[in-house]
């Protein structure tokens, strides 16, 4: 959904929740987008920053009107005229900052109690740097709430697109559907290790085939 | 309605609301762990919604807020006598930066202050809520 004051597009667009604890990186990962930062509009009543987001796929142009916060859940939960007609979610947290991945699950029940059965994907943010303290197979909460998870890092642009490109497919129910072209992103400010990171997913891959430990919603003490 | 001529004791009133709101926020913005000087055993804070009470509870909410810097930039000030004897409400409004973010956020905070024995005031309530949604 994009604001009063922001151009309407002749080309499907979905508005995209992002949320999670402050300092997750939400504001830097849609930044990266540069055609989105370019037409970004900010809204003062509703206390949010509208980011149009395009992208190509093999089907035509798709459009996420991705809503950031001005960081009022630095002071709280949000309220729910930011969740409302949110078609499709982005639940971040930081694997460097253990506390933020024990919010995801408050962070998934205020979305879902506003925006129910919408496609949401569950991100781990800045793998690219040294010391994590949310391991790879540590993250499980997407198993238990059928999520989808991925391992990002904002700042080197790994992994941007595989969000988008997972809720493209839910919201057109076309598994196939594919990006033609890549958006302009900005440059990596950070390199990643990539031999590191494939051990990651190595490990997640590895978890995905174990038993879910039966703590209910604690993701891990 | 005519409108009264201020009496000494409202006079007094808005002296002490203004002096703890520069206190206040001064305190908030450059050391607020010496917030907790300002609570007592029985205050209640209402922060966006949670409800919190007693110094102590109160002053670990507000040194664990996820910010390390802010500044609050204050619009209005308005104050009453309350009807407890000494007692002064406060409500404020205004914005706050916080450092990183660019946009600012509106907010509004209201406070009964109490009047202790040797003279100084504490904060029995105090209300705050973000403007926004």
């Amino acid at each position: 959904m994009a604001l009063p004051n922001q151009q309407q597009v002749d080309y499907p667009s979905f508005k995209l929740v992002i949320v999670g604890d402050g300092g997750t990186g939400k504001t830097t990962f849609v930044k990266r987008h540069l055609t989105g930062e370019f037409e970004k509009k900010y809204e003062p009543t509703i206390g949010v920053e509208v980011h149009p987001l395009d992208f190509f796929t093999n089907c035509g142009k798709v459009r996420f009107y991705c809503w950031d916060t001005a960081g009022q859940e630095k002071f709280g939960g949000l309220r729910d005229g930011y969740y409302i007609h949110g078609q499709c979610a982005i639940i971040m947290f930081d694997v460097t900052a253990r506390l933020t991945y024990k919010n995801v699950p408050t962070w998934h029940r205020d979305l879902c109690r506003v925006c129910e059965n919408i496609p949401i994907v569950l991100c781990g943010n800045k793998v690219d740097v040294k010391n994590r303290q949310v391991k790879a197979k540590q993250v499980t909460f997407h198993r238990k709430k059928n999520l989808q998870y991925y391992e990002i890092s904002a700042k080197s642009n790994y992994n941007f697109e595989k969000p988008f490109l997972y809720l493209a497919r839910k919201l057109a129910g076309d598994p196939n559907l594919h990006f033609v072209e890549s958006p302009a992103l900005a440059p990596p400010e950070v390199h990643i290790d990539m031999v590191a990171q494939q051990q990651h997913e190595a490990e997640l891959a590895m978890a995905a085939n174990q038993p879910l430990p039966d703590d209910d919603d604690d993701a891990f003490d | 309605m005519e409108s009264v001529e201020k009496g000494g004791m409202e006079d007094q009133v808005e002296i002490v609301a203004r002096a703890f709101v520069d206190h206040y926020y001064h305190l908030f913005d450059n050391n607020r762990p010496s917030l907790s000087s300002l609570y007592q055993n029985t205050s209640m804070l209402s922060f966006e919604g949670q409800n919190i009470l007693g110094v102590d509870d109160i002053s670990k909410k507000l040194t664990q807020l996820p910010f390390d810097h802010c500044k609050h930039f204050i619009s209005t000030i308005d104050c009453q006598p309350s009807p407890l004897a000494g007692g002064i409400l406060v409500f404020v409004s205004g914005y706050i930066q916080l450092l990183g973010e660019e946009h600012q956020l509106r907010f509004s905070q209201m406070f009964q202050l109490i009047p202790m024995p040797q003279g100084s005031f504490f904060v029995q309530n105090d209300i705050f809520r973000l403007n926004y949604g």
